[in-house]
């Protein structure tokens, strides 16, 4: 069964990385924004996050995505997923994400995706 | 090997007590081998589908009953809560352009649930709600 959610970070050429683990719900949401916040303070505009290790996710944790976007979106920043379950993929098209948030295969995908 | 499995549960109102369900849905298309891409899509309809009867279920009889058919065909989702119901007309599609600037950035689930099914079907009264998804595997 999806285990309990659990989120690392770091910093990797300048980009915000959060790697979760577990199923993404309104506490995962709400935890990725806050570890967010933490680093856009700090200056941090560019953020990728892995969602290799979260198979389950609902609308309600991906709303707090939402407003990381926003507030990316209004300084110039941007957010790139990486890792995605084909359903969740799916489920962030439906909601639109893609059309202010990238998405890449990898992490390093993502940061490369940085450079150009 | 069976053609089509079912499988019926009564889930208590207890947090992410959703992931029960989707651990019976995963075994069920373990054992049908269903693809990777039709389960990760099955798993979004049925966490969204028990989460919203969930936050309807009221506290009278805080329960939701989901049963679940497969074939390697077919998915049948089916989600019952016995709270007050709700008008699912007066549902407004939400649009992620208008989630910027609103302090809601709520309201997916019908969207996502009419979205991702090949039919959904939602009877809503007094004494409940039923909501019914079928879901293609092939």
């Amino acid at each position: 069964m999806e285990q309990e959610f659990t989120l690392t970070s770091e910093v990797q050429n300048g980009c915000l990385v959060i790697a979760t683990s577990g199923y993404v719900n309104n506490k995962g949401g709400e935890a990725i924004a806050q570890e967010f916040s933490k680093h856009f303070d700090t200056g941090i505009r560019r953020v990728i996050i892995n969602l290799a290790q979260s198979k389950v996710v609902n609308s309600i944790g991906m709303s707090f995505l939402i407003e990381i976007i926003e507030r990316l979106e209004e300084t110039g920043g941007k957010l790139v997923f990486t890792n995605l379950d084909p359903g969740v993929e799916k489920m962030l098209s439906i909601m639109g994400l893609f059309n202010f948030a990238g998405k890449e295969k990898t992490v390093p995908d993502a940061l490369k995706s940085f450079q150009t | 090997m069976h053609d089509t499995i079912a499988l019926k549960i009564e889930l208590p109102k207890i947090p992410d007590i959703e992931l029960v369900a989707i651990e019976g849905l995963e075994r069920l298309s373990r054992h049908l081998g269903i693809t990777d891409e039709k389960v990760g899509e099955a798993r979004v309809l049925v966490t969204e589908a028990i989460i919203n009867a969930l936050e309807h279920a009221g506290e009278e009889n805080p329960i939701v009953r989901v049963e679940f058919t497969m074939s390697k065909q077919e998915l049948t989702i089916f989600v019952r809560d016995y709270g007050k119901g709700f008008q699912p007309s007066a549902i407004q599609s939400p649009d992620i352009g208008k989630k910027f600037g609103s302090k809601d950035k709520r309201g997916w689930g019908l969207h996502l649930m009419k979205s991702m099914s090949d039919d959904f079907r939602i009877e809503s009264k007094e004494t409940g709600t039923k909501i019914t998804l079928i879901k293609k595997l092939t």
